[in-house]
């Protein structure tokens, strides 16, 4: 139990590390002296050299690659991930400030497309006509191919500048979270919404299904009781990996709708060349998606009995 | 199984709900949908009624970036500049239409003969928000700490590439300032009006004590200027308020006392359709960056479309005068006539655009117009020109000379949306002559990572420049500046000394008729004599807003202002 403890939470921190030094790689050693990416473009070459020498100083660029390396890797350990080059703020606080913005979109996403997922299966499973039922079984495919960018100004259109009835940007209260969640609620809907119909089906001929019907127990009846119980299970584990979905579904979300959040401002940090930012947030990430397989990891053995007893055993 | 199911179902008959629900809620959507698409627009019924300026109201602008930090010296993207002209002012003002530099906060100055030193009379009855007085210590500490920065307070040496060789700023009585330069920079007046990116915008004595950290709470970045912050909410909006007692707008402007507006809301829009569906909703009065594409369409509903070029250079092909084949100055004057300009202009520009009729635009003091000559589009010239230089049809209708092809490398950035239509057409007219225009137009950051491979990977960098200014020329093609067409004493058959000496005299003088004199000399050597760049069309900044906003300014920078902005609908 201790090694497989041990081997999990090792794999997490190399994960972690790795995206550290690729990103240091990336984007101090690939693309060109990173002092010349401080500067605008324009001016790049008036820029006096003295001036070029102090700015390098004071982003410690003017030092051994492999020294740059390490200060920050020992500074990173400690939390500090350097300046922000574009506001002169500490990059972890910067993140720390746009991070429940996006939190809040991609859990609230999730619960809404959980719940549409499991209102289609169940009108699917209900549906007695056999067109209805194609129908609402074609629903989750329609909904994974839909762009998220596209749906998002269609909603736009549609409630925001025609009905207003919501507004069409910033981050104002309940109401301006509405869209957005729709918008990046229906394609991450689908992919659980197809596992759930078809488990829903395959349950809903099960023979303790039909032992219920002989006991006399309704449609709805079972439905909700026997089917809904048995068939939920497996739509949850496939909400979990659906998360990664969800943050890159938030990038364009957020800019569709002039949201704050962690998307919107990489993708700035990368297009001014942030390299502080774009390190301290490409990290981030990598450990948040670290600690969320570590925690799967932690809590299977006890969940499922059979693989702590193999556990045990080892 | 199944039947044996079917027929227990059967037995227990029940109404079939669920259809009809679906059934109806799919109505209902339909409708809704089908209504709200239908709907009149509820904009079209507003009417203008210009006259006399009303104070209060809010404005709620829109624009595609955001301020990454409140510090008007710090930013570098559009939004920050223009938030910050509006919370800070400058020693001067430049007029945008002329070019004369004018008084603002300083009412008078003069200059040494050498322009090496330049002393400003400072008013007398400006303060900063916070109540303390703008005087020479801290114009003398604004400049020092722009240019010098502050290490301990992680604060870069913004201004250094604009007020080049600074020394000091002297302080000989309380409203006297003498600014000091190593080297003769004639630029430095229109320096000191400048209002686009990491401005020197002047920050009161308790501001510029904090760091760059702190200086991202809007509340300590103190300035004189019209508005003061409310809020700062980044990636989003920012929001400020009117200043009270205001009263120093520049004379030039005619503005007395406070601005009209009591407040103004700049709303980070990123998506251009949703900031054009905000404008035509009404969710928004005004929007900036407004695409090509959408100008007529809102010029229809009856909003009003304003823009003034970006002063400074055009959008320019800088030519690389020492990579083959560009070195040929052949090649280089068959790119500046290959090219129809009337065709560009009609499939790629708006009216909000021009084509490029010199490297400066036109609003620049000593602006000369080469269409006629240099920059018209002249085809059969440009092929007797490359036929001259032994330039010989190949194969595929591209030039070879001594077995090697006419191949012309382009880095371009794609960051204005009429860049990459407007290169693909010149690609094409060039072609026609025989020269091969390989077009490489990407975002910024790829763009500034092979820049620094330009001096040997690329024959021609595209972009442009803002400094309402003739130096723009030295700072961006002077040799041991820019030196944007990468001349050196192994040029064929340019002379570096001719060069720096020609774009350099644009720092020597003030004298506007000879500083004329010099800035033809300099377009001259640039454009005709040795070629070295091809300008394409001058870039714009557009506005668009309802018909009951008044008064948003352009200043020479092409930056806004809103002390003198007003609506006349009352909100």
């Amino acid at each position: 139990m201790l090694r497989y403890l041990a081997l999990k939470t090792g794999r997490a921190l190399f994960v972690v590390w790795a995206a550290f030094t690729l990103t240091f790689v990336l984007l101090f050693v690939l693309p060109a002296d990173p002092v010349d990416l401080l500067f605008d473009p324009a001016e790049v070459n008036t820029v006096p050299p003295e001036v070029r020498e102090q700015v390098a100083a004071s982003y410690g660029f003017d030092r051994p690659l492999i020294l740059q390396y390490l200060a920050r890797l020992g500074h990173a350990l400690s939390g500090d991930f350097g300046t922000s080059v574009q506001s002169g703020r500490p990059v972890v606080a910067t993140i720390l400030d746009v991070l429940p913005s996006t939190l809040l979109l991609a859990a609230g996403a999730l619960a809404l497309a959980l719940a549409i997922a499991f209102v289609i299966a169940l009108a699917a499973t209900s549906a007695r006509r056999a067109w209805l039922r194609d129908l609402l079984e074609a629903l989750p495919s329609g909904a994974v191919s839909v762009p998220v960018f596209l749906s998002g100004i269609l909603m736009l259109q549609i409630f925001s500048f025609r009905l207003g009835w919501f507004p069409a940007f910033g981050d104002t209260g309940a109401r301006s979270l509405v869209l957005p969640l729709i918008t990046l609620a229906i394609p991450v809907s689908g992919p659980i919404a197809q596992l759930l119909v078809r488990s829903f089906a395959t349950e809903f001929r099960s023979g303790y299904v039909t032992t219920s019907w002989a006991k006399g127990a309704t449609r709805g009846g079972i439905i909700v009781r026997d089917v809904f119980r048995n068939a939920g299970l497996p739509a949850l584990t496939i909400a979990g990996i659906t998360f990664g979905n969800l943050i890159a579904g938030s990038v364009i979300t957020e800019t569709v709708f002039a949201r704050q959040g962690v998307g919107r401002m990489t993708q700035a940090a990368i297009n001014t060349l942030d390299v502080p930012l774009v390190q301290g947030t490409v990290v981030l990430v990598a450990a948040g998606f670290a600690l969320i397989n570590l925690i799967v990891d932690l809590i299977y053995p006890l969940l499922d009995p059979r693989l702590r007893a193999a556990l045990a055993a080892g | 199984m199944s039947d044996l199911r079917t027929a227990i179902e059967r037995a227990t008959p029940r109404r079939k709900r669920w259809p009809w629900v679906a059934a109806a809620v799919a109505v209902l959507l339909v409708a809704g949908g089908g209504f709200a698409l239908t709907r009149g627009d509820a904009s079209t019924g507003r009417s203008a009624t210009a006259g006399a300026p009303v104070r209060g109201g809010t404005l709620q602008f829109a624009l595609i970036d955001y301020q990454r930090s409140p510090d008007p010296q710090w930013g570098t993207n559009y939004a920050e500049s223009l938030i910050g002209n509006n919370i800070t002012d400058k020693l001067t003002w430049q007029d945008p239409d002329t070019g004369e530099i004018t008084p603002w906060l300083a009412e008078s100055w003069e200059y040494n003969k050498d322009l090496t030193e330049f002393t400003f009379h400072l008013r007398k009855d400006v303060t900063f928000s916070d109540g303390s007085p703008f005087d020479s210590e801290v114009v003398k500490a604004n400049f020092d700490q722009y240019v010098h920065g502050d290490e301990k307070l992680g604060i870069n040496p913004n201004g250094a590439i604009l007020l080049p060789g600074y020394i000091e700023t002297l302080t000989p009585d309380r409203y006297t300032a003498v600014v000091r330069f190593e080297k003769p920079l004639a630029s430095f007046l229109q320096a000191s009006s400048f209002t686009a990116n990491a401005q020197p915008g002047f920050l009161s004595l308790s501001t510029l004590k904090l760091s760059a950290e702190e200086r991202t709470d809007p509340k300590k970045v103190i300035g004189t200027g019209p508005f003061v912050y409310e809020s700062w909410q980044p990636q989003v909006k920012t929001v400020l308020v009117r200043r009270k007692g205001y009263n120093w707008a520049p004379p030039a402007l005619k503005h007395k006392g406070e601005a009209y507006l009591d407040r103004i809301v700049f709303n980070t829009i990123p998506e251009a359709s949703v900031r054009t569906g905000s404008l035509t909703s009404g969710a928004i009065d005004a929007t900036l960056d407004v695409g090509t594409t959408d100008e007529k369409p809102l010029a229809d509903q009856g909003f009003k479309i304003i823009y003034r070029g970006v002063s400074g250079t055009s959008i320019f092909f800088n030519l690389n005068s020492q990579l083959f084949p560009t070195d040929d100055i052949a090649v280089r004057r068959a790119i500046q006539l290959g090219w129809d300009r009337e065709a560009v202009r009609k499939t790629v520009l708006t009216d909000s655009y021009s084509v490029a009729t010199s490297v400066l635009a036109p609003s620049v003091p000593g602006y000369v117009d080469y269409s006629g000559t240099v920059l018209r589009y002249d085809p059969e010239k440009a092929g007797r020109l490359l036929d001259e230089a032994g330039w010989k049809e190949g194969p595929d209708g591209i030039r070879v000379k001594e077995g090697k092809k006419l191949v012309v490398k382009l880095l371009g950035i794609s960051n204005l949306v009429a860049n990459k239509p407007a290169y693909e057409s010149i690609q094409q007219d060039l072609k026609k002559i025989g020269i091969d225009l390989r077009l490489t137009v990407v975002p910024i950051p790829d763009y500034t990572a092979l820049l620094t491979k330009a001096k040997t990977d690329w024959n021609i960098v595209a972009a442009n420049r803002s400094r309402n200014d003739p130096a723009v020329l030295n700072l961006q093609y002077g040799p041991a500046l820019g030196n944007g067409s990468y001349v050196t004493k192994d040029s064929p058959g340019i002379d570096v000394d001719e060069v720096t000496r020609t774009l350099g005299a644009l720092e020597l003088t003030l004298d506007p008729a000879t500083r004329k004199q010099y800035a033809k000399a300099a377009q001259d050597l640039l454009l005709d004599k040795y070629a070295l760049v091809n300008p394409v069309y001058n870039p714009s900044q557009v506005i668009a807003h309802a018909d009951y906003v008044h008064g948003i300014i352009f200043d020479a920078q092409s930056r806004n202002h809103f002390v003198d902005t007003w609506k006349s609908n009352g909100k």
